[in-house]
């Protein structure tokens, strides 16, 4: 895996309350289909995706939270070395909206500084149940400093969008870090993985 | 098979957790109060049918005593700081959790009442958060300098130097400890994973090892005539060596590799077998330095009472560790040993494991006739059924537990400002094993951790000491702690300082933990045989025990299975289109606590955080 053909790897985190599509969003992106009638998520730790951008080969692994939102326990190693956080709540759920304060605090905590972090709205294939106004949504991601987005995974609306605006976003920013490369504070992610690591002995 | 994971605190792990700086404050606040959780038996007592009968559990952890902590800086400055980012870990329910606010599932989403993002306002929402006072939300990005993540509002004009870090990169004051508070990641037990013990091969093989990284230790020291040196142990640490003659090297050498092939040497050792470790060692013509290196750092063995085959053996498995991945035989987890649960838990997610913190188990309900455990029922009084039940040690009453006889582990957290050992690279992962001072003490464990393995600030460097208690863990670790370190407030030390300068100590906490490990099942009061009791950490360096211990329960339960097998690659997943829709989705919004079905062989796991069980 580590030595595949692709010129950025890049995890991208999803998280939102239960049952605001985070899965369908992934799967379309990922699969080109909607599930119809999908309940918790089960078996799916991340997708990939191999997208190219100006030539560029970029793999995207995309994370679900394994179902652990729903109880408000998720793991703090979910958030670690994540690149981009979708932050995702239900246009027809106001219930969803109130809740991003809670996730933005376990952003603070727990994701890396510099994590890009985009506001989606989902489900705007449900235009006449929408509970939160674009305008709302707008200016709370201002407020908070992210992108923001609708979409609608059942309708294929801008999930394309989504993810490849957030691979560009990736491919500047780490432009960036490699250029001003400040070596003195450590990034996360620049440990080993174990399994991948080739064995030699004590002689 | 199906399996929930019910825990009373708000964090996972129990004692294998580890915490940001001002988590641990919150912490050490709770430990130090002991508020006794009142009894709250009246209501669900009704719950419980004629043909049943209860056994309490205990969710005021007792497993921590002696909690005592230090700052050896300047406080007063740091009063009116708080750490950027942070979220209280222990607000409102904690292991006190059964207290009033959480009988109300209500309560589960209450704090989210107030919290609204109205449209107007400008100021931040996630400060608007009520019920945590530790909170502080920084603007985020905007300011162009990480450190400065503190709202200015809060922090007023404190003398910290935040912009001129740069320049004066050695004076860390305790604002800054507090500030930087998240980028602390504080182990309440001090570990490392043997790079070819058994947690090694099962993260692997279990492919749990995709959540977590890890960072080689880079030295091995020994603390020998009142000073740290670094111990050559790798064949090519060996000729490198430039502390050993090459008369050394070669006896050294020759120990080693004997020590790796013993077994076709019996000749060699077995006149010593009746004696100890450290007397053979004094018959193999190596130098006394030697001598310590290779009892004290490379077995880590007793001097007192080890016996030479199982000196040799420790030895060997020191070797064999070596090279695996680097130039010592162990590896340390990026943010700290406290991931690794939570990254057994993920795993266990990902198959459908329903994970629920802050959420308490009042009572096992037996059913008399079989003798077997049932249900448990929770802080709402719900009743949860399932075929087995893993409880640890530390929900365990006190009538439960009153014949047993637990051992503790003295443990000392220290942030300072150096390296115990200074070199070119400040980025250092050490172990330092002391020997005992008097005779009949434990040696002391220290693991010296450096800003890249994610767990302290950048300049400081966090210090773990464990030993098995024979006092409480000040008395026991305060003699070592005061051998290397300087415990000097700043305006002293400049007067002072004539011999080798000592790492200064800016914080520091003693406290005890229970070892429930080792414990015999009979041991406890009348527990049903479908209940399994996992223990909490134990003292040695390794994992082997929780392992080892996870591992059995879950053979006990399901003698054909297998442990924690390969998932399937995720890359190559195929998705079932035709899965059964188990809920309403799409709706199911709030956080709310709906008493799960009891599923057909359901497995009930509560507390059992701290294992690297399924």
């Amino acid at each position: 895996m580590s030595m595949e053909d692709y010129d950025f790897l890049f995890k991208i985190v999803l998280i939102g309350n239960a049952g605001v599509g985070k899965t369908c969003l992934v799967r379309r992106f990922t699969q080109g289909l909607f599930p119809p009638g999908q309940g918790a998520t089960i078996g799916v730790d991340f997708m990939i995706k191999t997208v190219e951008i100006n030539g560029e080969k970029v793999k995207l692994q995309i994370w679900d939270t394994a179902g652990q939102e729903r109880f408000r326990s998720i793991t703090q190693s979910y958030y670690r070395s994540a690149n981009a956080l979708i932050l995702t709540y239900d246009i027809t759920c106001e219930e969803s909206f109130r809740c991003l304060p809670e996730w933005l605090r376990e952003i603070e905590q727990y994701a890396s500084n510099k994590v890009i972090t985009v506001l989606v709205g989902n489900k705007i294939d449900l235009a006449d149940k929408r509970e939160v106004s674009q305008q709302r949504a707008a200016e709370f991601s201002q407020a908070q400093d992210m992108y923001y987005l609708e979409t609608s995974a059942k309708e294929s609306d801008n999930v394309e969008k989504l993810f490849l605006d957030l691979a560009c976003r990736l491919i500047s920013e780490a432009r960036q870090n490699t250029l001003v490369n400040n070596v003195a504070s450590p990034l996360p992610g620049e440990g080993k993985s174990i399994s991948y690591l080739t064995c030699c002995n004590f002689n | 098979q199906r399996v929930l994971h019910v825990d009373s605190k708000n964090y996972y792990g129990g004692n294998w957790a580890s915490f940001s700086f001002s988590g641990l404050l919150s912490w050490i606040k709770e430990k130090q109060q002991k508020t006794e959780v009142s009894d709250e038996c009246e209501d669900w007592r009704k719950l419980i049918l004629e043909n049943e009968e209860v056994i309490s559990l205990d969710n005021s952890d007792k497993t921590i005593e002696h909690v005592e902590d230090f700052c050896f800086g300047n406080q007063d400055s740091a009063e009116d700081v708080e750490e950027a980012g942070a979220l209280s870990k222990l607000p409102l329910f904690g292991s006190s959790g059964a207290q009033g606010a959480a009988q109300d599932p209500e309560k589960e989403s209450a704090p989210v009442e107030n919290t609204l993002p109205e449209p107007a306002a400008s100021s931040d929402p996630a400060s608007a958060t009520g019920g945590n006072e530790t909170e502080v939300t920084p603007e985020r990005e905007g300011s162009p300098d990480p450190a400065s993540g503190e709202p200015a509002s809060d922090v007023g004009e404190t003398e910290a130097p935040t912009e001129n870090a740069a320049q004066e990169p050695k004076k860390i004051t305790y604002a800054q400890i507090v500030r930087e508070g998240r980028r602390f990641n504080i182990d309440l037990v001090s570990k490392l994973l043997y790079s070819r013990g058994l947690l090694i091969d099962l993260l692997i093989k279990s492919n749990v090892s995709r959540y977590a990284e890890f960072k080689n230790a880079t030295r091995i020291l020994a603390f020998r005539e009142g000073k740290v040196e670094q111990v050559p142990c790798s064949r090519a640490d060996v000729f490198n060596s430039k502390q050993l003659t090459m008369v050394e090297k070669r006896l050294l050498m020759k120990f080693l590799t004997f020590c790796l092939e013993y077994e076709q040497h019996p000749d060699e050792y077995q006149d010593y077998e009746n004696r100890t470790f450290a007397e053979f060692l004094g018959t193999r013509k190596l130098t006394p330095s030697l001598q310590h290196f290779i009892l004290h750092s490379i077995a880590m063995v007793s001097e007192a009472d080890c016996s030479t085959l199982d000196g040799i053996q420790a030895t060997k498995k020191f070797l064999q560790c070596l090279g695996r991945y680097g130039n010592t035989p162990f590896l340390f987890p990026l943010y700290g040993q406290g991931e690794i649960p939570q990254c057994f838990c993920r795993m266990c997610a990902v198959f459908g494991g329903i994970y629920c913190l802050r959420h308490s188990v009042q009572c096992l309900v037996v059913d008399k006739e079989s003798g077997r455990c049932k249900a448990v029922l929770d802080h709402f009084g719900q009743r949860i059924s399932a075929k087995y039940f893993v409880v640890e040690d530390s929900f365990l009453s006190e009538s439960t537990c009153k014949n047993v006889c637990y051992r503790q582990i003295s443990r000392a957290i220290l942030i300072t400002d150096q390296s115990i050992l200074k070199t070119d690279s400040e980025q250092q992962v050490s172990i330092l094993r002391m020997p005992p001072m008097d005779s009949g003490q434990p040696a002391v464990c220290i693991i010296e951790l450096c800003s890249s393995t994610m767990t302290c600030m950048k300049d400081s460097y966090l210090v773990h000491l464990t030993c098995p208690s024979s006092k409480t863990a000040r008395e026991d670790l305060e003699p070592v702690v005061q051998k290397l370190f300087s415990l000097n407030t700043e305006s002293e030390e400049e007067t002072e300082n004539e011999e080798v300068e000592k790492p200064r100590v800016l914080w520091a906490v003693y406290f005890n933990m229970r070892d429930s490990s080792g414990i015999d099942r009979s041991s406890y009061d009348r527990l049903p045989s479908n209940v399994y009791v996992c223990s909490g950490p134990d003292s040695a360096l390794g994992n082997d025990c929780a392992v080892r211990q996870a591992e059995t329960i879950f053979q006990e339960m399901f003698p054909t299975e297998e442990f924690c097998p390969p998932p399937p690659n995720p890359e190559d997943t195929v998705y079932d289109e035709e899965e059964p829709a188990s809920e309403d989705s799409g709706l199911n919004n709030a956080p709310e606590m709906k008493p799960e079905p009891s599923p057909e062989e359901g497995g009930s796991e509560e507390g059992a955080t701290g294992e690297p069980e399924k």
